[in-house]
């Protein structure tokens, strides 16, 4: 195990990873993606999907590794949860837009509050879905997210 | 009377909103595993189609994770179930221990999410009191939460028992740091109101790091 792979394993950090299968052109998706979740079965499994769907993928388990990582190792988009011990996802999305607005923030979310979505959207998230979430929706709401990066440019 | 009532009311109503969206929170999380598993099966399936041989460890591992979830959901369930029927009766013999394992066990989101730890202190006998289920959760709960923010220094909660069955209590103390507990702890309509419903009343410990909830003597 390298060096940096063994700070990863005891941060609970994975680092950008990704194994692709798929063969389709990778250039309209972003090339590195941030998820952010408590549910490490739920998290690693949707990392694990879109991987395969071309795009590097790293996993965090809470609020605080996000802001540690995202310091040193900027994702283009992340993927966040609301609902986390410690910093919550609503923190987490705060601080970004105010230290590296150029990350697209997508808040998946199992808490259905109009409050909470109308507070995310005016934070500065780029979209605010629920789970469970349909893989081709949340994979196209992601490539809307590299083209706004894109033009951005 | 007629405002306390609604007091009583109103607090019960939020009390049983916050825990079925608590529930209800957690069983989206396990519908959300379960998608992502079919999901992936779904994808290995193209992708063996396509030429790549199906992984029997990670096959076994997907139905090991969906069998793990739906146990997961069923528990929730149950416990949502459990608490629904807390309003059936307006007066019935309750444990106490047992109400206070059962109030922990349906906020436990809740309070992971304060990153503090709850510790339940057996009584020597089981305790008794004839109530009302339902708001005893609720004054549960908000004990609870009272205590979760007064932890200060260690981030923990240990409830125990009074040892006088006939005067029945519940003690929760915390390492509240250098702060001390307010005055008017459990000062609000909402408190009084329930205080008063359920006839208990509250008082500080002598370390001052906690407080107790007495009910009157049965003789």
């Amino acid at each position: 195990m390298s060096k940096q792979n063994a700070i990863n394993e005891i941060s609970g950090i994975q680092a950008y990873h990704k194994f692709n299968i798929s063969k389709k052109n990778t250039f309209e998706m972003p090339s590195r993606v941030l998820l952010v979740d408590d549910e490490k079965e739920f998290v690693l499994t949707l990392s694990e999907r879109l991987q395969m769907r071309d795009m590097a993928t790293a996993v965090v388990y809470n609020g605080k590794s996000a802001l540690d990582l995202i310091h040193n190792d900027a994702p283009e988009v992340m993927i966040i949860d609301l609902k986390m011990p410690g910093i919550d996802g609503m923190e987490v999305l705060k601080k970004v837009k105010q230290t590296q607005p150029e990350i697209k923030v997508i808040v998946l979310t199992g808490h259905g509050s109009e409050q909470d979505k109308q507070k995310c959207m005016d934070l500065g998230a780029f979209a605010y879905m629920q789970k469970p979430i349909d893989i081709n929706r949340l994979s196209e709401t992601l490539k809307k997210a590299h083209e706004n990066i894109t033009a951005d440019e | 009377m007629v405002k306390d009532e609604n007091v009583l009311t109103n607090e019960g109503m939020r009390f049983f909103g916050r825990m079925s969206a608590t529930a209800t929170h957690e069983i989206k999380n396990t519908l959300a595993i379960i998608n992502e598993s079919a999901g992936l099966l779904k994808d290995l399936s193209i992708m063996a189609e396509k030429g790549s041989p199906l992984p029997p460890a990670r096959i076994n591992d997907i139905s090991r994770m969906l069998t793990r979830q739906v146990k997961r959901a069923d528990l929730i369930l149950k416990k949502l179930n459990r608490f629904s029927h807390s309003v059936d009766l307006s007066t019935e013999v309750a444990d106490l221990e047992k109400t206070v394992s059962f109030v922990l066990d349906l906020a436990s989101p809740l309070i992971e999410k304060q990153e503090t730890a709850v510790k339940i202190t057996a009584p020597v006998s089981p305790m008794m009191v004839t109530t009302n289920l339902f708001y005893l959760e609720n004054m549960i709960w908000r004990a609870v939460e009272t205590a979760c923010c007064a932890a200060k220094e260690k981030k923990q909660v240990i409830i125990s028992f009074g040892t006088d069955l006939t005067a029945p209590s519940i003690w929760f103390s915390m390492d509240t740091g250098k702060n001390t507990l307010m005055d008017d702890l459990f000062g609000s309509k909402e408190d009084r109101a329930l205080m008063t419903y359920l006839d208990i009343s509250i008082e500080k410990n002598k370390k001052n790091n906690g407080f107790g909830f007495l009910w009157p003597k049965c003789i």
